[in-house]
């Protein structure tokens, strides 16, 4: 029973920190058909910001937040002008993306390799408080609760940038129906802009955080997160942002459950989910209409 | 008149070329057949991918064996006898198969390389087993020790710098059927390397009487130890093994010490062969009163009978690199001087020469990582690695290495249990 | 006006098979030069094996517009079908190949219900499955059967000459077939259905059915290819066959050649593997970053692949 309820709070806060990981790649193909398969890789680079950050100037990685949104703008502005443009006019955006953005990945991956170098780099844990912190007399350690009250933050801001904010409800009308949208009069370029590096840095902050859940980061996570994202993104739903804690959630319960009972298998947890919920209802659990071939 | 004479003279001119042309590319074909001007060692490393960190230490010290023996003119071939240079061809394979696979055949059938070295890890040198039986090449094979290269009599493999799977982990299980364990916990990674010491593990564990009471799997690419901890702890046992690489014992540690479970006894594979890079990722705490297999270079072999023993190869080591070296960089290194031996001792400058020398020079020779010992399968019987504990200092601040077990090496007593933090 | 369009196809007809004819003429005689002009012979079976995959995925992203990203999944599913029939029956190799291709058609069939999906979900969901498959077979559970995390050896049956002449074969076959969607009614009736398949549909064509068609003999051509590359390699982890950068390399290289075509995956396979091989043995350190920024390049300045070049200047392309 014991075993059942740390499984349970620790599938939950996993979850709520997987659901951080795919955000920014619900985003960025809730608004523009977008699918960034170098989305893990910006992951791995926030990790190595929050590295940088604290092995080199000594600060709270936590500080990394501030700057990998920062740097999202930085690079991900010009990126979105040189790249998403171009796509949108050709004849399959949503296919030419996943070219376009493995070509990205491999770029950055290739980087990440040559000015860190291979080997596995850590976060000291003292920086987020070393000890641990209970639910229910189940203790997980503080990275976690961390890990998930950005997350369940950035969600909440994300919420309120939708239904509060015009620059929201102009997104919200992209991403249900794009071309009545610009037929209105919307800027879909800058609402677009602005998604993607929300994308971009939704990416970078949960990479500070993958050196805490994971062990630590290495420039060749960037694949596996990549599908994990996916997967949690396509259970919870494809498109509508928001749903993305769905798939969270169930991944990371899915995942805890399955390692208590019959650890080798846990791997296969996001996956099958997918399959089955894509062929059940293939809207995702919050659903949005998908248009059946 | 003048014409005939001047014919004959360009006749008699011509013949003479001829003659000589032929004598000089006779003797030199001769001369190339006896030696050749360098010694070729083909091998591949990996310089990105999950193998990439092992596999460049491993490179790494092939080249300072390189350099080293270039030092001093070169290998003596007994074939030739002489001195020859050695030149090392190697490429990249970027950790996939399906590239090694091709560069293997590169080296073998374009580069004609004279000596065929495997890159680290069981994985990359699996694909070169039946390519290197094909063309008839004995295949070096530092640190593949997949138990299933092992399973028949050949003359093309040998196991040269690391322990077959098969043996590795019987001293561990023989220290813990010692120190009267009854109750054992294994978690391992689902790979060969991994999964055949953990089952090696369990059988003899068996055999001593003390099945495990948790034996579970991991994908290899699992981060997340919390629950599994947690599950283990619920089997009650005295000792908890975990089996994987370098990217999962980081995480086991870490998990570890961040959750307030204690077990009487823990032991990871990697911080013995890299224990800077756990050092910085786990931390000096929570790596303190853990087990590992301890490799050289900090396991010391003062008495070598061929090449450097522990002492003069970390200070040579170091001068030449600039840093102190691990064990990948230990058994790139006693690759090359074991493949120096081969070719000094065989008498024929040929493949199954090699072997033979190999098969000759096994149970006899000894090297900064141990007796060398092979078997006719190609299997590494000896360089067995001993269990150790990893005890903190007097100030706390660094760790000292416990040798165990086995007794004729060991260097201190175990700390059992281990203390509570 | 309905005279000229009949003698137009009836001529177009003879021409297309010629090209076909050709094209598998010149295909057989390049690959059974190659391993005399260069020693290196895994490579030249490695640049086949590719082509293969990049015409089988082309067989089913060219004339369906269905992109499968876990298309190594058939690929995987052959290479172990015909392994564990080597290992367990007496049946002689050829016909294990066969039974792999066969495995990877039954496996199709299973995964049928993706074809429901469109676009993205389908390609997710396909990369779900080609995962799950990877997870699957290399469970320690299954080790008994499937060899688990310790792979599978079929080293009584490797024979590198043999297995390069069957990879030819096979690729003639996927060639041929390619061909076949290209100048063929059926073809045709997938290119109606991939434009607007709900006018196909009025029109009277069995939507699901040609898909179906389509996909079976995708995932037939993998398996073949994967049956093959495990004779030819003989030793291999499951990672070896199910990587995902297999799927990625037969995307890629459909793409930059030009899918829908019959040429456009073997000019884009060959070359790019060429490349990467070069590149890899010149300037390893760099590899990565040059080969990605040629896709991207690739991608944002020749979209429609090498062969849109040509067809740009009214060039009927093959």
């Amino acid at each position: 029973m014991e075993l059942l309820a740390y499984a349970v709070i620790g599938g939950i806060l996993y979850g709520i920190f997987f659901t951080l990981v795919g955000l920014g790649l619900n985003l960025l193909f809730g608004v523009m058909r977008i699918i960034n398969l170098a989305h893990g890789q910006f992951i791995v680079l926030g990790g190595y910001l929050a590295w940088t950050i604290s092995d080199r100037l000594g600060l709270n990685p936590l500080w990394s937040i501030p700057l990998s949104i920062l740097c999202a703008i930085v690079i991900g502005w010009p990126l979105y002008r040189a790249v998403v443009p171009r796509l949108q006019r050709s004849d399959d955006p949503e296919m030419l993306s996943f070219i376009l953005f493995f070509g990205i990945g491999q770029m950055l991956t290739a980087v990440t390799m040559l000015l860190f170098g291979a080997d596995q780099r850590s976060l000291p844990e003292d920086a987020l408080g070393s000890g641990s912190l209970g639910l229910f007399g189940q203790e997980f350690p503080d990275s976690w609760w961390w890990a998930a009250g950005v997350s369940l933050t950035a969600l909440a801001l994300l919420w309120l940038y939708f239904s509060r904010t015009r620059l929201g409800y102009a997104t919200r009308a992209v991403m249900s129906e794009r071309d009545e949208a610009i037929a209105t009069g919307i800027d879909v370029r800058r609402v677009s802009t602005i998604a993607f590096v929300a994308g971009l840095a939704l990416a970078g902050i949960a990479g500070a955080f993958v050196p805490y859940l994971l062990g630590s980061v290495s420039p060749d996570l960037g694949d596996g997160l990549t599908t994990t994202a996916f997967a949690i993104v396509i259970i919870g739903s494809l498109g509508n942002p928001l749903g993305t804690i769905v798939g969270g959630l169930v991944f990371g319960l899915g995942t805890m459950l399955m390692q208590t009972y019959y650890s080798s298998w846990s791997n296969v947890v996001p996956y099958a989910l997918l399959l089955i919920i894509v062929l059940i209802r293939p809207s995702g659990l919050l659903g949005k209409a998908v248009r059946l071939a | 008149m003048q014409a005939k004479r001047t014919r004959k003279t360009l006749k008699t001119t011509l013949k003479t070329v001829a003659a000589a042309l032929a004598c000089a590319t006779a003797s030199f074909a001769a001369h190339a057949a006896a030696a050749p001007g360098e010694i070729k060692i083909g091998t591949l490393y990996a310089s990105s991918g999950p193998f990439a960190v092992a596999s460049l230490g491993q490179f790494e010290g092939l080249k300072f064996w390189a350099n080293n023996v270039n030092k001093n003119g070169g290998i003596f071939v007994k074939a030739y006898n002489k001195k020859i240079p050695v030149k090392i061809v190697a490429y990249d394979d970027q950790s996939s198969t399906a590239t090694a696979t091709t560069l293997y055949n590169q080296l073998i059938t374009q580069d004609k390389v004279d000596v065929l070295m495997a890159d680290f890890g069981s994985v990359l040198t699996s694909v070169a087993v039946p390519l290197a039986a094909e063309h008839k090449m004995l295949l070096i094979d530092p640190t593949g020790s997949g138990a299933n290269f092992f399973t028949q009599k050949t003359n093309y493999l040998a196991d040269v710098s690391i322990p077959a799977s098969t043996v590795w982990p019987v001293p561990l299980a023989q220290f813990l059927l010692k120190q009267g364990i009854k109750r054992v916990a294994i978690i391992y990674d689902a790979n060969d390397f991994d999964a055949s010491q953990a089952e090696t593990m369990k059988t003899e564990l068996t055999k001593g009487g003390a099945a495990p009471v948790f034996y579970k799997s991991v994908p290899t690419t699992e981060s997340n130890y919390n629950v599994l901890l947690h599950t283990a702890k619920a089997a009650n046992p005295q000792a908890l093994l975990e089996f994987g690489y370098p990217p999962n014992d980081i995480a086991f540690l870490r998990s570890l010490s961040q959750s307030n479970l204690h077990f009487d006894m823990t032991f990871t594979i990697f911080p013995g062969q890299l224990l800077t890079l756990l050092k910085k990722n786990v931390g000096v705490k929570s790596l303190a009163y853990t087990y590992t297999y301890p490799t050289p270079p900090l396991v010391k072999y003062d008495k070598v009978t061929y090449g450097m023993n522990t002492a003069d190869f970390v200070s040579a080591f170091n001068a030449a690199e600039k840093k102190d070296p691990n064990f990948l960089d230990a058994s790139g290194y006693n690759a090359g001087i074991v493949v120096q031996k081969m070719i000094e001792d065989a008498p024929k400058f040929t493949q199954e020469d090699f072997h033979q020398a190999l098969m000759d020079m096994s149970d006899k020779t000894t090297t900064l990582l141990g007796l060398f010992k092979i078997n006719e399968n190609g299997a590494q019987l000896g360089q067995s690695l001993p269990v150790a504990q990893l005890v903190p200092n007097a100030k706390g601040d660094d760790l000292n290495i416990s040798v165990v077990y086995p007794d004729d090496h060991a260097t201190g007593k175990p700390v059992f249990p281990a203390p509570k933090q | 006006m309905p005279n000229s369009t009949s003698t137009q196809n009836v001529s177009a007809k003879p021409n297309r098979l010629r090209t076909s004819i050709i094209l598998l003429v010149v295909l057989t005689a390049v690959f059974l030069v190659a391993p005399h002009l260069y020693a290196n012979q895994s490579l030249v079976f490695t640049i086949m094996t590719f082509i293969v995959l990049a015409q089988g995925l082309n067989l089913l992203y060219g004339f369906t517009g269905y992109l499968p990203f876990g298309y190594v999944g058939f690929f995987g599913s052959g290479a172990y079908a015909t392994s564990l029939l080597v290992l367990h029956t007496h049946l002689p190799v050829l016909a294990c190949v066969a039974g792999g291709g066969l495995a990877a058609a039954l496996i199709g069939v299973i995964l049928g219900p993706l074809l429901r999906l469109s676009g993205a979900y389908f390609s997710i969901a396909n990369l779900a499955a080609s995962q799950i498959l990877f997870f699957v077979v290399s469970n320690p559970d299954l080790a008994d059967i499937t060899g688990g995390p310790y792979g599978l050896k079929i080293e009584q049956v490797y024979d590198p000459t043999a297995s390069y002449y069957c990879m030819l074969v096979v690729l003639l076959i996927a060639c041929g077939l390619a061909a076949y969607f290209r100048s063929s009614g059926f073809g045709m009736a997938l290119r109606a259905i991939k434009q607007d398949p709900v006018s196909a549909a009025m029109a009277g064509l069995n939507v699901v059915r040609h898909r179906l068609i389509a996909w079976l003999v995708s995932a037939l051509i993998a398996g073949l290819a994967g049956g093959v590359y495990a004779w030819g390699i003989s030793v291999f982890y499951p990672d070896a066959v199910f990587t995902l950068d297999f799927s990625v390399f037969a995307i890629v290289f459909a793409l930059f050649g030009g899918v829908g075509t019959v040429i456009g995956p073997i000019v884009g396979a060959s070359l790019l593997y060429i490349l990467y091989s070069a590149i890899g043995i010149s300037t390893p350190q760099y590899f990565q970053l040059i080969y990605g920024g040629l896709i991207v390049l690739l991608v944002l300045f020749l979209p429609g692949g090498l062969l849109s070049l040509l067809q740009r200047r009214g060039i009927n392309v093959f």
